[in-house]
């Protein structure tokens, strides 16, 4: 029942919103409503799980212990994003920058992105797996061109194209692992449990190919390198609320077709080829993203950059498996909230600035002293700066594959470390001395750094302590995959 | 010997892989959009037949539903943008007409290639069909390489759905009717989306040349 009022809350959320009188207060409220209820409803499924091991509906819609993880972080950041979206919407209308109906477009593609991600996680067929995740290009599309300019268009544009034809390659490597299911006359809804079911049947070579078209497509939603062209541009052109999604949920989204499609092919032909396809894709995807943050000269860019090295270190992580799962799975969690402070804080900073320049941004710390701490934090936890978590994980990443692939693990440590030195370079010039140009000191506002600052505590909290309830899960959730 | 059906799935494949060779041959959007409608229409053919010998009615109905998207909206809205942009001829290429020719030689000949041999494995008695659906595919994803026009590229893309559509019919992987209907649905609303960005391309850059957008590498 729960699953049915997760998927139904954006739904309605979605119908209000094109019902609503156009006005900023009733889209937000609703906005900010439904994705409460979201996150209530997810708060009572990952209760279930944990009891449980699995809930579901009907054998539609299931949810496991890597569904519950991705449920959760896509409540939290959902509810801050909404949140957040109210704030930044009302300043760029007084802004005069957007106007009330493209708001309203954008909170009725807001609630329609929300809930083809909750499907995607829901639902037990992957067919349906792979029409959700397209509804996400479909929906996110128009927010990508939101400000309606050509550079937007151009963004939106590139990430139409790309995503759909790397999701259909995405379709047709799933056909292919359906085929020992199909021609065992199987009738009713594939799921991803017969899909295991049949694992054993598919040839080897078959199961091979559908793996790395899965890949291919799903990789290319991931932001794998060298699918990852359309990133920088739709995360640079997005209003920020939307990169933050794009980023530290979207991703994981993608990455959960990915394992699940791994889980069966590993029962297929062993753990080999799956693990070193992902430790392949994930090392070029640091390398990539490591020399462009360095040579960035834009700070969302840098962001989106950021994100492609992520995906790249969780890449590693389920390619060297064991602990590496594990930890790869923590992760995401720590990924997906640091981004977010990340991408809110640069929303606050080209609010103030009106540029997403590196150069253009000078005395952050003067102008924006909450922000900028709270960037500085951000900073320290993208980069796996000691004590905050994702130094944790990503050490347990590369202790988990030194023994077996030690040249990867010195290579992944070393652009590591240029990434750190690329992000300290171009936030210490951002941080400091004069600005050309005259900027009224002070925050734009609480609706714009509160949900920042929460998110930031709960980010430093979970980097010290982790609930039972959340290990339970990973550990779970690291088994099966 | 090769049994009537096998050489009939073949003949049909055939159709389409020509299908899309003179997508990449031809300078005219209307000649371009008249192939697809012409290649989905043997889709929906090959789909028609299927639910006959099935006696499917939900399969019936997900016939007419492609037919529908395939053969009458998509082409219906492709033909609206040449009209209300009078765009006559298609982009040019990024490469010259030999250079076209011998690269789509040479995937067709990957398709059918030592590599790709043990996929015929999931349809053995119509192996020739099935790599032929893979050249389509391959010789589709390089029409939106190739192709400077926004059209083009739309119309590569539904192509290649139409590939993997004809490799999955082939290779008798088709799933639940619930499923080719939500996939159906996803096509036509990507047709929709696809073609506002296009109207908004043709209005931001004049043109619906996509090597004309190049905001993004000034910046």
């Amino acid at each position: 029942m729960n699953l049915f009022l997760i998927v139904a809350i954006p739904i309605s959320a979605f119908i209000a919103s094109f019902l609503a009188k156009k006005n900023l207060r009733t889209l937000g409220a609703i906005a900010i409503c439904a994705s409460f209820f979201e996150l209530l409803g997810t708060f009572a499924v990952v209760l279930s799980v944990i009891q449980n091991g699995t809930y579901s509906l009907n054998g539609y819609l299931a949810v496991d212990a890597l569904g519950a993880i991705l449920m959760m972080i896509l409540a939290v950041v959902g509810m801050m994003a909404s949140w957040y979206s109210v704030g930044y919407l009302k300043i760029e209308m007084e802004k005069k920058i957007v106007g009330i109906s493209r708001v309203r477009q954008y909170f009725i593609l807001l609630h329609l992105f929300i809930l083809a991600m909750f499907f995607a996680i829901m639902t037990t067929s992957p067919i349906f797996m792979w029409i959700a995740i397209e509804a996400t290009t479909l929906s996110t599309a128009f927010l990508i061109s939101f400000y309606n300019k050509p550079s937007a268009i151009e963004a939106a544009w590139k990430y139409l194209i790309i995503n759909s034809v790397g999701l259909l390659l995405g379709f047709f490597g799933t056909f292919l692992f359906l085929y020992p299911t199909v021609h065992s006359e199987f009738t009713g809804i594939i799921s991803w449990q017969t899909l295991l079911l049949n694992a054993s049947a598919l040839d080897p070579f078959i199961a091979k190919t559908a793996f790395v078209f899965v890949l291919i497509g799903f990789g290319t939603k991931v932001g794998l390198v060298p699918m990852h062209t359309w990133r920088p541009d739709a995360y640079s052109k997005a209003p920020t609320p939307i990169s933050s999604l794009l980023s530290g949920v979207l991703l994981n989204v993608a990455f959960l077709a990915i394992l699940r499609f791994k889980a069966v092919v590993d029962i297929a032909i062993g753990q080999e080829f799956s693990g070193d396809l992902l430790i392949f894709f994930g090392l070029l995807s640091i390398a990539v993203a490591a020399f462009s943050i360095f040579g960035q000269k834009n700070y969302k860019r840098m962001l989106a950059y950021s994100s492609i090295e992520h995906a790249g270190i969780m890449s590693l992580g389920f390619g060297f498996g064991g602990a590496g799962t594990f930890a790869a799975l923590l992760h995401m969690i720590y990924h997906s909230l640091a981004k977010s402070i990340m991408f809110f804080s640069a929303g606050n900073i080209f609010l103030k600035y009106s540029s997403t320049k590196i150069k253009n941004i000078k005395g952050l710390l003067s102008v924006l002293p909450i922000t900028s701490i709270l960037f500085i934090i951000g900073f320290l936890v993208i980069t796996g700066i000691p004590p905050f978590g994702i130094f944790i994980t990503e050490f347990s990443i590369l202790a988990a594959g030194i023994q077996a692939h030690p040249v990867a693990v010195i290579l992944a440590l070393s652009l590591l470390a240029l990434v750190f030195v690329g992000f300290l370079r171009h936030i210490s010039s951002m941080m400091f001395g004069e600005n050309e140009k005259p900027v009224t000191n002070g925050e734009d506002g609480l609706w714009i750094t509160f949900p920042i600052i929460l998110l930031a505590t709960f980010l430093i909290l979970l980097s010290f302590y982790i609930p039972t309830a959340i290990q339970l899960l990973l550990r779970s959730a690291a088994i099966s995959y | 010997m090769i049994s009537i059906a096998s050489q009939f799935l073949f003949f049909i494949e055939t159709l389409l892989f020509i299908s899309v060779i003179f997508m990449h041959l031809t300078r005219k959007n209307f000649t371009a959009i008249f192939l697809y409608a012409a290649q989905a229409l043997i889709i929906s053919i090959a789909l028609f037949y299927s639910s006959l010998r099935e006696a499917s009615l939900l399969l019936l109905v997900v016939t007419i539903i492609t037919f529908l998207v395939k053969v009458v909206i998509a082409p219906y809205f492709f033909f609206g943008l040449i009209k209300k942009h009078r765009l006559q001829f298609s982009a040019s290429t990024y490469l010259n007409g030999p250079t076209t020719l011998i690269i789509l030689a040479l995937l067709t000949a990957f398709s059918y290639s030592y590599f790709f041999q043990p996929l015929t494995s999931l349809a053995p008695d119509d192996g020739n069909a099935l790599l032929l659906a893979m050249g389509m595919m391959f010789i589709s994803i390089f029409l939106i390489v190739n192709r400077k026009g926004v059209l083009s590229q739309m119309i590569g893309i539904l192509s290649l759905e139409n590939a993997i559509v004809s490799f999955v019919y082939i290779a008798r992987l088709e799933t639940t009717a619930g499923s080719q209907l939500g996939i159906l649905f996803n096509i036509l609303i990507w047709i929709i989306i696809a073609t506002v960005f296009a109207s908004m391309i043709y209005r931001h850059f004049g043109s619906l040349d996509a090597s004309a957008m190049r905001h993004l590498k000034e910046e």
